[in-house]
């Protein structure tokens, strides 16, 4: 399930809260999507990432990677399919 | 002192409220500051944030930074690093808060940091983590073990959920967790740290450098903990040229120099326009953001500020700005961008007013911007630098930092010929030190008798108001000791009119650069070293003195650290002679390393952001650690406890030598025994004042009375004054028998930051009386506290006993109550008394405008004093944020309750 920190409308704060970008509501990252949520690009969501292990996994299967990293900015960025 | 029965409280002359007084006491009423003003809206609401804000740290830009850097193997090594910093700000999530009119951060938190792994990885490895326990055993973070962080504010003092604390300040989310782990172990026998030791180790007697770090005798080792800071920034050229003019610069360079000797050049000139394209997409990322933000949002005004935002970032991605507030984004802009490419402290915007006075005069001439609006920028100004943390071990972050990074905004001085050079943007930047209290940045008023009273009076109300700002610091003795230290560089008194303070207290030299706006010159001042203050930090005075005591054996550990001195110390001179012969190995040794740890940094690690703002760089093209800079005289070594130090020599003087009250004997086992005291660790209070006595005390009653009775500094009391002064001559002269990396004298630097507290702490009682474990005197001309019985100014004779230009600073600090100082009437005698200290050659003074009381009250209720400041020693912090140590230690700061 998706949280806060997985859509593109979070702010982060700190590592123990952020705001809504949308709503300047004060929220947690663990908050579950609400539905005015939108997917941010981030590792997980990425067709050239495979987990390993937890918080682990590799980029177009060479390259250390994360899952939680936003890559928004990285060009290789590619949405999974069923997103 | 009175022995006045066998209370232990009585014994120590302590008060029933624990706090040093000079003077009447206080009203029973605790009484509080000035009320201040407020700031405005805008910068309360920001300040709010702040207040909810836990440091945080993430693992964005050292992925990038160090996946590209895997990918480059191979390639030149300043290429490489361009390559990594350019991949680290490219990818940087931007991070927009509402409200703000100046943006960008270290990384996608409020209060963002992050590991640099690149430097050193093994503070931030789990404890059983092989790594972690190397550098255990080799000492490097001994200090880490003796410190107190701060447990309330922003630090994240321990793991909760799914957040990691890290040095007991830092705070992780658990996801970033084992790519953190990954990524440092990619560095290891890398980094700058594990390059540095691999060949530290080569330096003969090595081994006794390691003994050295274990015992705490020095705090930390410089090279690839905080390798840069302690110095001024410049901003001429993205001022004046705007990025791509820069990158103009260096395409033109590059023209010149391919092909030809020293190929360096061609290199560092690449490189600077890599890492800039890099601080280019930053810039434009969060301009993207900017927009992104503007189409989402429903109120009117909020979108239009986004609006202008993102404008006003697009421009200055590429040109030079063109106002006021296009100046100050850039200004913090490229702060940042430095911050970014090292673990920094001190890192000092310098005279601020001056350098954008131009662009502010120009906009208020036009009618462009306004008071209140230049009072809401400069307020904004000041969250930002607030936001700004170091991600350090606990024991640097901590045990020197006390969470604070020391960016230095200075004021006041002389212009390039002579005359005053504070103006009206300087008045308002003291205006909003006053309404807006945040630590960050600290002032200081360079202070000059050509200064106008009206100025010099705003200074003052601002130290009034409490927040420990502006400290006053002495123009002329300054520029005396630049012309001494770096006129074999060429500097002239002209130019070493364009110094300020980097870090804390460090005077840093600077240069006049001719800023043309619409074909004015106008010569602003800006940094023209790099960092002034890497070397040997700190020295424990009182702890070299104690293994003098012992011969040579740290007698807390039973560890061997200098071989026998050799000398019965049968005189008081074989005593001093063994304290110069100790200190001197040390500083031999230390020296060594230090260099060849600085040399790993400048080939792995080199500095770009900064080599390019620092002139001469660009010019030669040659990168900071090349000595690029203009002036390169930057290494210094460090004292710490000072007057410990000389009131414990003063002690063993009187009590062993001069009347024979004691023998060196009896003084060794009331050391080891601690005068019959609980030490500080049991009692949990670094204070001398709140000791408990052991069972068998009254054994050690009249060694402890007589120790504590000997002469102390700061009463104007020749017979310590002349030790201290011949400390201080000796100390000063003997700094120039080192050489730096750069081939170049090193200098004295004697300032405490927060060093005083987990020094003391591994440091057995003192001869002057001190109890083991507890806080040492602060700075380095501070009385102890509860010493200074004669008032300000015979602690301003004492202080002011040696020729303050010797040394890059000297450090006094003053606790004064709020009632002494009140109104017009309180200001002008509060003015007096700086300015006295000024003439008598002092260099440095700052306050603490505080009812002791009410410290006592924030430490046993801090959720109440969120937001109160004090001054430690060259900074300002949240009273909340600080370890327990330093509380400790400026609670019991002799209290002043009349001039």
């Amino acid at each position: 399930m998706n949280n806060c920190t997985d859509c593109k409308f979070y702010l982060p704060v700190d590592v123990f809260k952020g705001m809504c970008k949308l709503s300047k509501q004060d929220i947690l990252p663990d908050d579950p999507f609400c539905g005015k949520a939108e997917k941010i690009a981030k590792c997980k969501f990425c067709s050239k990432y495979t987990a390993e292990k937890d918080f682990l996994g590799k980029c177009m299967s060479a390259t250390l990677a994360y899952p939680d990293m936003i890559a928004a900015k990285c060009v290789d960025f590619e949405w999974i399919s069923q997103n | 002192m009175s022995n006045t029965g066998e209370n232990p409280a009585d014994f120590l002359d302590c008060p029933a409220e624990s706090i040093n007084y000079y003077g009447n006491k206080p009203s029973p009423q605790v009484e509080d500051r000035e009320k201040g003003r407020k700031p405005t809206p805008r910068a309360n609401q920001a300040r709010e944030l702040y207040f909810s804000a836990k440091s945080s740290t993430s693992m964005e830009f050292p992925y990038w930074y160090t996946r590209r850097w895997e990918e480059l193997d191979g390639e030149i090594p300043v290429i490489r690093r361009a390559e990594s910093l350019k991949a680290g700000f490219e990818h940087l999530t931007p991070v927009i808060y509402p409200g703000e009119l100046l943006t960008m951060g270290k990384a996608s938190y409020l209060r963002s940091s992050y590991p640099m792994p690149w430097l050193s990885e093994a503070f931030f490895m789990a404890s059983e983590d092989k790594l972690y326990k190397e550098a255990l055993e080799s000492g490097k973070l001994t200090a880490d073990t003796f410190t107190t962080v701060g447990k309330g504010g922003g630090n994240v003092t321990k793991s909760v959920g799914k957040v990691i604390s890290i040095a007991g300040k830092f705070g992780l989310r658990l996801e970033e967790m084992p790519v953190m782990l990954e990524v440092a172990k990619k560095w290891k026998d890398r980094s700058v740290d594990d390059i540095g030791h691999k060949y530290e180790q080569m330096v003969p007697g090595y081994k006794e450098k390691e003994a050295i770090m274990r015992s705490v005798i020095c705090m930390f080792d410089s090279g690839y903990t905080l390798p840069q800071g302690r110095e001024v920034m410049n901003y001429y050229y993205p001022l004046q040229y705007g990025i791509d003019g820069i990158i103009r610069i260096c395409e033109e360079g590059i023209n010149e120099v391919a092909g030809y000797p020293e190929m360096d050049r061609l290199y560092f000139y690449k490189a600077v326009i890599i890492m800039l394209r890099g601080i280019k997409s930053w810039i434009r990322n969060y301009a993207e953001e900017a927009r992104f933000l503007a189409s989402v949002e429903k109120e009117e005004k909020q979108k239009a500020e986004y609006l202008e935002m993102a404008g006003m970032l697009e421009h200055i991605s590429s040109d030079p700005p063109r106002n006021f507030h296009e100046a100050l984004q850039m200004l913090w802009t490229f702060h940042v961008g430095v911050l970014n490419e090292d673990a920094i402290s001190g890192l000092s915007p310098g005279r601020v007013g001056q350098v954008l006075f131009p662009f502010w005069k120009r906009d208020m001439d036009r009618g462009i911007i306004d008071r209140a609006k230049s009072i809401e920028l400069l307020e904004c100004m000041r969250i930002k630098f607030t936001e700004i943390d170091c991600f350090a071990s606990m024991g640097v972050v901590g045990g020197v930092l006390s969470g604070n990074t020391f960016n230095n905004l200075a004021l006041g001085g002389l212009t390039k010929d002579g005359i005053s050079a504070a103006n009206e943007l300087e008045m308002l930047i003291l205006e909003t030190g006053i309404s807006c209290e945040t630590p960050q940045p600290t002032l200081s008023v360079l202070y000059d008798e050509k200064l106008p009273e009206e100025f010099l009076l705003k200074g003052i109300e601002c130290t009034k108001a409490g927040a420990g700002y502006p400290a006053w610091v002495s123009n002329q003795v300054a520029m005396e000791f630049l012309l001494n230290n770096y006129g074999h560089e060429g500097m002239q008194l002209e130019e070493a009119r364009a110094w300020a303070i980097g870090g804390c207290l460090e005077s840093s030299p600077g240069s006049w650069m001719p800023l043309n706006l619409d074909g004015e010159i106008h010569w602003i001042p800006g940094g023209s070293a790099p960092a002034t203050s890497v070397g040997v930090h700190f020295i424990s005075l009182p702890k070299v003195l104690e293994t003098v005591i012992f011969d040579g054996v740290d007698m807390r550990t039973g560890e061997r650290i200098f071989p026998s001195h050799g000398y019965k110390l049968e005189t008081y001179d074989e005593l001093w002679q063994g304290f110069m012969d100790y200190f001197s190995r040390a500083v031999h040794v230390l020296t060594l390393t230090n260099n060849i740890q600085h040399d790993a940094w400048r080939k792995i690690s080199p500095s770009l952001v900064n080599s390019m703002l620092k002139p001469d760089c660009l010019e030669k093209g040659r990168d900071l650690g090349q000595m690029g800079a203009r002036f390169n005289t930057t290494f210094n070594i460090e004292s710490c406890g000072n007057t410990t130090l000389v009131n414990s020599l003063a002690s063993l003087k009187k009590n062993i030598y001069d009347d024979k009250n004691f023998s060196l004997e009896d003084y060794r086992k009331a050391i080891l025994d601690n005068f019959g005291y609980h030490t500080a660790q049991e009692t949990g209070s670094y204070s001398l004042v709140d000791q408990k006595p052991a069972e068998h005390f009254s054994e050690y009653r009249k060694i402890h009375r007589q120790s504590l009775d000997a002469p102390k500094f700061g009463n104007d009391d020749p017979y310590v004054d002349a030790i201290f002064k011949q400390w201080e001559d000796w100390f000063c002269e003997m700094t120039h028998n080192y050489r730096s990396l750069y081939d170049q004298p090193m200098y004295a630097c004697q300032i405490s930051v927060s060093t005083h507290g987990p020094m003391g702490a591994v440091t057995l009682a003192s001869p002057d009386g001190r109890l083991s474990g507890t806080t040492f005197s602060d700075g380095s001309v501070s009385a102890y506290p509860g010493t200074d019985k004669h008032g300000p100014y015979a602690l301003f004779n004492s202080a002011a006993c040696w020729n303050h230009s010797q040394s890059q600073n000297s450090q006094l600090n003053m606790k004064i109550h709020p009632s002494v100082v009140r109104g017009r009437e309180g200001s002008r005698k509060f003015l007096e008394l700086i300015r006295s200290y000024m003439r008598k050659g002092g260099f440095h003074v700052q306050f603490n405008i505080v009812d002791s009381r009410m410290l006592k009250q924030a430490q046993a209720d801090p959720d109440k004093f969120r937001s109160l400041l004090v001054r430690v020693a060259g900074f300002t912090q949240y009273w909340v944020e600080l370890g327990k140590q330093i509380q400790d230690e400026v609670i019991a700061r002799t209290e002043y309750e009349e001039l």
